[in-house]
């Protein structure tokens, strides 16, 4: 857990980001570097051109998920603060989904805490987008979460 | 696609005259396909989770063929489909996460 009285800044949003609110929030005097990753819409997916993206969440669960890699990174490395906002609804191509913002004193921190944060958000945190294309929408391919192992009582379904 | 069998459910049954409220959560395409975000549902106190997504699988036979793929969560925590359920408890099925 972050022992600094500011606290990190972890959030669902539904309107657009902005990233430099999120930088001013982690940076500090004792910093010496801030590091900070932005998700943005792309327009195009398996060679096809994207419209936009829909996004939706499980939206208590998504933030307790966020909560944990926030707590995770501030175990594993010596980080300051880290901001972490993920964007829910429509997307435009071009708008940011996700940002992330770590601060440290030192660099090396803060670029793998950002790393080990998009990467730990992408395979951990129940959000799901559907891509619009001209000629129909999939549900994005996904990561499966890890989950714990089954007991031998355990039966699949099929 | 094979209806599914009832009979880990109704085993239950027998165990347990206890019936638990659950809470059921769907998302993504899981939503779609069951036609709804989420349910109320009564069944034996300590059913597992699989037995809970066996019921909506004898109902919707495309959710039953996504089932590999998925991961449940019971009162926001990953869980084994072993998980026993009990009444305040919430469920999801939750499809491949997408985010970021």
């Amino acid at each position: 857990m972050a022992k600094d009285l500011q606290p990190d800044l972890l959030a669902l949003v539904r309107d657009p980001i902005d990233p430099v609110a999120l930088v001013e929030h982690v940076r500090a005097a004792e910093d010496g570097a801030v590091v900070t990753f932005d998700g943005c819409v792309r327009n195009h997916s398996h060679g096809r051109h994207t419209l936009y993206l829909d996004y939706e969440a499980y939206e208590s669960m998504a933030l307790g998920k966020i909560r944990e890699i926030a707590e995770q990174i501030h175990e594993k490395f010596p980080i300051h603060l880290v901001a972490i906002a993920h964007r829910l609804g429509r997307l435009e191509i071009g708008e940011t989904s996700v940002f992330i913002a770590v601060s440290s004193a030192h660099r090396p921190a803060a670029f793998d805490a950002c790393r080990f944060a998009i990467d730990t958000l992408k395979r951990t945190v129940p959000i799901w987008k559907k891509e619009y294309f001209e000629d129909g929408a999939v549900w994005a391919d996904g990561e499966i979460p890890p989950a714990p192992l089954e007991t031998r009582a355990a039966k699949p379904a099929s | 696609m094979a209806r599914h069998s009832f009979a880990g459910y109704n085993s239950l049954v027998s165990l347990s005259s206890q019936t638990a409220h659950v809470k059921v959560f769907f998302f993504g395409r899981l939503k779609e396909i069951v036609g709804r975000a989420e349910d109320s549902i009564e069944l034996p106190d300590g059913s597992p989770i699989e037995a809970l997504f066996s019921h909506y699988g004898a109902n919707h036979p495309e959710l039953a063929r996504y089932r590999a793929s998925l991961v449940a969560s019971r009162n926001q925590e990953f869980v084994a489909w072993s998980t026993p359920l009990h009444s305040g408890d919430e469920v999801a099925f939750l499809p491949p996460v997408s985010g970021g």
